[in-house]
This record gives C-alpha cells, sequence and structure tokens, in this order.
C-alpha cells in the first residue's frame, strides 16, 4: 500500500510546484513587462506590489461561475480541465535530479508529446462549447498553429533522440554530463566526458543542435500561445479567445494551464538540449566544480535555473515582439522552419554514422 | 479481484458504454468528443497489454490527429446541411431488417471463432518470448522496422507521400480547376 502513498504524495508535490510557478510567473510577468515599458508594474499589494499575485487568486476564487445560456453545458464545464490535466500529465515524465524523477518511462518524450496534443481538444471543447463567435475564432486559430507548429518541434526534437539513442529523459540528461558511461565528445572531437560542465551539453556535442533548439523555441512559444504567436488570444480582434466566456475558478485553471505549459515546454528543451539538471560548471584538472555541483539538491537547482531563465526569455519576447498575421505565421512554420528541422534531421543521421 | 483487474473491467467497461453512446447520440459534436472518451481509454487497454508504444501512438495518432480533424471538418462544414439532418427516428422498419440479419451474422461468426480458438495451443503464441514489464519494446520495435518488415515501411512512407502531394495538389490555386 505503501507505493499508492508515495503515487498520490509526488502527484500533490507536482500539483503544488505548478500552482506556485504560475504564481511567481505572475509576477514576475507583470514586472518585466512593467521594466520593459519603463513603468513600476504593481506596486500597492505587500512590498513591491509583492503580494499581488496572491490578491489576484482570492478575487478569482470568490468570482460566480458564469455559464452562458445558450454553451453546451457539458463540453464548457469540462473543457478547463481537460486543458489543465492534459498539461499537468506531461510534468509526470520530466527527470529532475539524478535518480529523481517521478515515473521513468522508456517512451518519455514520445509520452509527453502525445499528451501534449490532447491540450488542442480541450481548446476546441472550450471554442465551441462556449458558442461564442470569438471563442470558435479563437480556438480554431489556436488548434491550426498548434497542429502545425507541432511538426518542427517534433522533427527539432527527433534530431536530439538520434544523437542520444533513446527516448528516455533520463538516459538524454545523463548522456550529458559527467554522469554517463558513454563517450561524450564537445563538437565531435575532444573527448569530454571526465570535464563534463556545460561543453558536454547536446547542443555543444553536436553543433547543428544549436539550430535545433532555436527551431524548438519557437515552436513551443507557438505551442503555448504566447506573443509574438497569440493570434489566438489577441485581445485586440478576438477580445480573449477561446477563454472568453470563462469567469472564475475555471478561468484560472485555464491561466494555470497556460503557464504550466510555458514552463513545461521549457523544461523539456532545457533537459534535451540545455543538459537537464547537469551543472554547467566544467572540471578543471583538480578544481572539479562539476563533481561537487551534482547531486539531487544541484539537480534540482539548475534544473529550475535553467528553465527560469528560458521563461524568462519567453516573457520577454511577449513584451518585445509585434504580434504575427495569420498568414505569416503558417508561411513561417511551413516554408522555413519545417525544412530547417528537416535538414538538422538529416545532419543528425549523417552525425550519428560519421562522428561517433 | 485485485486492483489492476478493476482498473481493466473499469476501462473496458468505458469502451464499450462510450463506443454505444458515440453511435447514439443526437449531438453530433459531443459524440466526436465522446469518441475521445473511446480512443482514450483503448490507449489503456494497451498499456495493460504491455504495448506502450501502441497506447501512446494511439493517443498521437487518433486523439491529436485524427479526432481533431474531425472536429475540423465539422466546424467547418455548412450549418445549413447540419441543419438538414434528419434525426434519427426510432421506429422499426423492414428495410433495418437486412443490416440487423448482417450484423447478427458477423457477431455469431466472431463468437464462433472465438469459441473454436484454444488460444493456449497456438504454435506462435507457445514459440514467442514473453514480453515483461521494463522490457525497453521501442528498441525492438525500431529493429524489426527496419530489417524485418522494411518493404512494408518503406510502401507505407511511399504511400504517405502520395497522400501529401495530392493534398498539395488539392489546395493549391489552380488555374484549371
Amino acid at each position: 500500500m505503501n507505493f499508492y502513498l508515495t503515487y498520490v504524495l509526488v502527484a500533490s508535490a507536482l500539483f503544488a510546484f505548478t500552482a506556485l510557478f504560475t504564481l511567481f510567473a505572475l509576477y514576475s510577468e507583470r514586472k518585466i513587462s512593467a521594466f520593459i515599458q519603463d513603468r513600476l508594474g504593481p506596486m500597492e499589494v505587500g512590498k513591491y506590489g509583492s503580494l499581488q499575485a496572491f490578491a489576484d487568486i482570492l478575487k478569482m476564487l470568490q468570482k460566480e461561475f458564469i455559464i452562458p445560456t445558450a454553451a453546451d453545458k457539458i463540453l464548457f464545464i469540462l473543457a478547463p480541465i481537460i486543458i489543465f490535466v492534459s498539461v499537468y500529465l506531461g510534468f509526470a515524465a520530466l527527470p529532475w535530479a539524478p535518480g529523481l524523477i517521478p515515473a521513468s518511462l522508456n517512451l518519455g518524450l514520445f509520452y509527453i508529446f502525445a499528451i501534449l496534443s490532447i491540450e488542442t481538444l480541450g481548446i476546441l471543447m472550450a471554442g465551441w462549447g462556449s458558442n461564442n463567435k470569438y471563442a470558435l475564432l479563437g480556438s480554431m486559430r489556436s488548434v491550426a498553429q498548434m497542429v502545425s507548429y507541432e511538426i518542427p518541434a517534433g522533427i527539432s526534437l527527433l534530431s536530439v533522440v538520434m544523437i542520444s539513442q533513446s527516448l528516455n529523459l533520463q538516459e538524454i540528461t545523463i548522456r550529458q554530463g559527467i554522469l554517463t558511461s558513454e563517450a561524450v565528445n564537445f563538437l565531435g572531437i575532444w573527448d569530454v566526458k571526465a570535464i563534463g560542465g556545460i561543453l558536454a551539453w547536446n547542443v555543444f556535442q553536436a553543433p547543428h543542435l544549436i539550430v535545433a533548439y532555436i527551431i524548438y523555441f519557437i515552436a513551443s512559444l507557438a505551442e503555448c500561445n504566447r506573443a509574438p504567436f497569440d493570434i489566438p488570444e489577441a485581445e485586440s480582434e478576438l477580445v480573449g479567445g477561446f477563454h472568453v466566456e470563462y469567469s472564475g475558478l475555471r478561468f484560472a485553471f485555464i491561466f494555470l494551464a497556460e503557464y504550466s505549459m510555458m514552463f513545461l515546454v521549457g523544461m523539456i528543451g532545457v533537459v534535451l538540449f540545455l543538459g537537464g539538471w547537469n551543472s554547467p560548471l566544467p572540471n578543471i584538472s583538480s578544481v572539479s566544480l562539476a563533481t561537487w555541483t551534482t547531486g539531487i539538491g544541484w539537480g534540482i537547482f539548475w534544473i529550475l535555473t535553467k528553465t527560469l531563465c528560458v521563461v524568462a526569455v519567453q516573457i520577454w519576447l511577449r513584451w518585445t515582439l509585434p504580434r504575427f498575421r495569420v498568414d505569416q505565421l503558417m508561411s513561417f512554420c511551413w516554408k522555413v522552419l519545417t525544412p530547417l528541422a528537416f535538414l538538422c534531421m538529416l545532419i543528425s543521421g549523417i552525425w550519428r554514422l560519421t562522428m561517433m | 479481484m485485485n486492483a489492476e483487474q478493476l482498473i481493466f473491467y473499469f476501462f473496458a467497461a468505458l469502451v464499450l458504454i462510450s463506443a454505444l453512446m458515440v453511435v447514439t447520440m443526437q449531438n453530433l459534436v459531443r459524440s466526436i468528443f465522446l469518441f475521445f472518451v473511446t480512443l482514450f481509454s483503448l490507449a489503456a487497454l494497451y498499456v495493460f497489454a504491455l504495448a506502450d508504444f501502441i497506447a501512446v501512438t494511439q493517443v498521437v495518432i487518433y486523439v491529436g490527429g485524427v479526432l481533431v480533424l474531425m472536429l475540423f471538418a465539422f466546424m467547418l462544414s455548412n450549418k445549413e446541411l447540419l441543419n438538414s439532418l434528419e434525426p434519427i427516428k426510432r421506429t422499426f422498419k423492414l428495410n433495418h431488417l437486412a443490416g440487423i440479419f448482417i450484423c447478427l451474422s458477423f457477431l455469431f461468426i466472431l463468437v464462433s471463432l472465438i469459441v473454436q480458438i484454444d488460444f493456449s495451443g497456438l504454435d506462435w503464441i507457445k514459440s514467442a518470448a514473453p514480453i515483461l514489464e521494463g522490457d525497453n519494446t521501442i528498441h525492438a520495435i525500431g529493429m524489426h522496422s527496419m530489417t524485418r518488415y522494411l518493404l512494408p515501411f518503406e510502401v507505407l512512407s511511399v504511400f504517405l507521400m502520395m497522400a501529401l502531394i495530392g493534398a498539395a495538389h488539392l489546395a493549391r490555386k489552380g488555374k484549371k480547376i
């Protein structure tokens, strides 16, 4: 019976983490946007507005559940749950530290990719269930965008899998540090197995993966509907997109899903390309920084730091770049990102056969 | 009955009930969304058969692909056309008899086959090595699709290429069409 208790504990810990992260991200998004636009941001609630996110959540909890009369009630109620659960299930296969992974699946990456595709269904459900033309338009745009951008994202992830020869995220991470039993070559020539650190990350093991990471990062922005790919929620055209009719806790769940998705796609990128929980500090002869900074506590610290940096870049881009037009968005995906991703996959195959 | 069996029967019942409801439901959109329940619980049954790759592939292809395509087709179709669909009448008519007969005979063939076959005595089941829980099945799948099943694999890829080219040809703004 004990392992059932562990399952429940792990699941609640992950849920608590996503909720905490969302609070933190809400505050940081406001502060970063304020910094970029040269204003102060929230300053009233708490010191430097630090309690603003809690105040927002309190406000959300108190709001009334409003169901439009013409809405399809079952779909309308179920949609936010499906959207959130699909993102939350993705966290199950992500490695946090050496030996610390909720579910070490052989199919880890494939599983996450599959589970995330359920979110499109939830968005369509919300759009149709609201019985509102803005919501429907927003959900159609969102799904069209997510389905197209899954292709470059998937293929750029495949080019990593071809180098790592595994779909298990824990194994992919181990192969990028000092704990591996296989050869690790910096740029394919210099053996850095004992040195580790930043030199052993996947992007530096095979330099074309830098391109693959940029492709993945752009596609992941589109998958979580962030600017510059936020036409599904374009406030100036669609009021609020697929979640325009939602209020209170249901809206909070959609919001939670959106921010968890940001963290999730950032973390997948970090695990696959930027060394996961491996330390960025290399061993320099007797000063073995990499060995000292590898462990369970350090692992969690490194992966959190790296992922939060990626999330910060996502926020920064949102407040810097203007929105894409629909035709630009599609032609950028199909005419630039997809061929480049295919090229990366081809180079990966050649790299695997010749350099490793 | 242990917990695993309980979960298995739960999902099996879910597959059957939701599949029945998909067919009988009058509201088309809801029945498409219910189809998701059917496909997802079918994926759960694949997990019980230790075919985790098939389970995940089922979710990717059917939920992420086919189901979204069905919804798109539904939402982009003409509203007048959908309204003109007559609701299914539940009264019995003589021309339903042929359908009932075909269904019953298929059921009879299936049931009689299942009754006749002695599953544990089949040669290919006896000789096959059992799959264990921790096995890495994707390695075997990769090896086999590149060696033993190379021809079907390549034929499939050519077929998908044909479908892609055909779709692109139909979608482009042609001068002739």
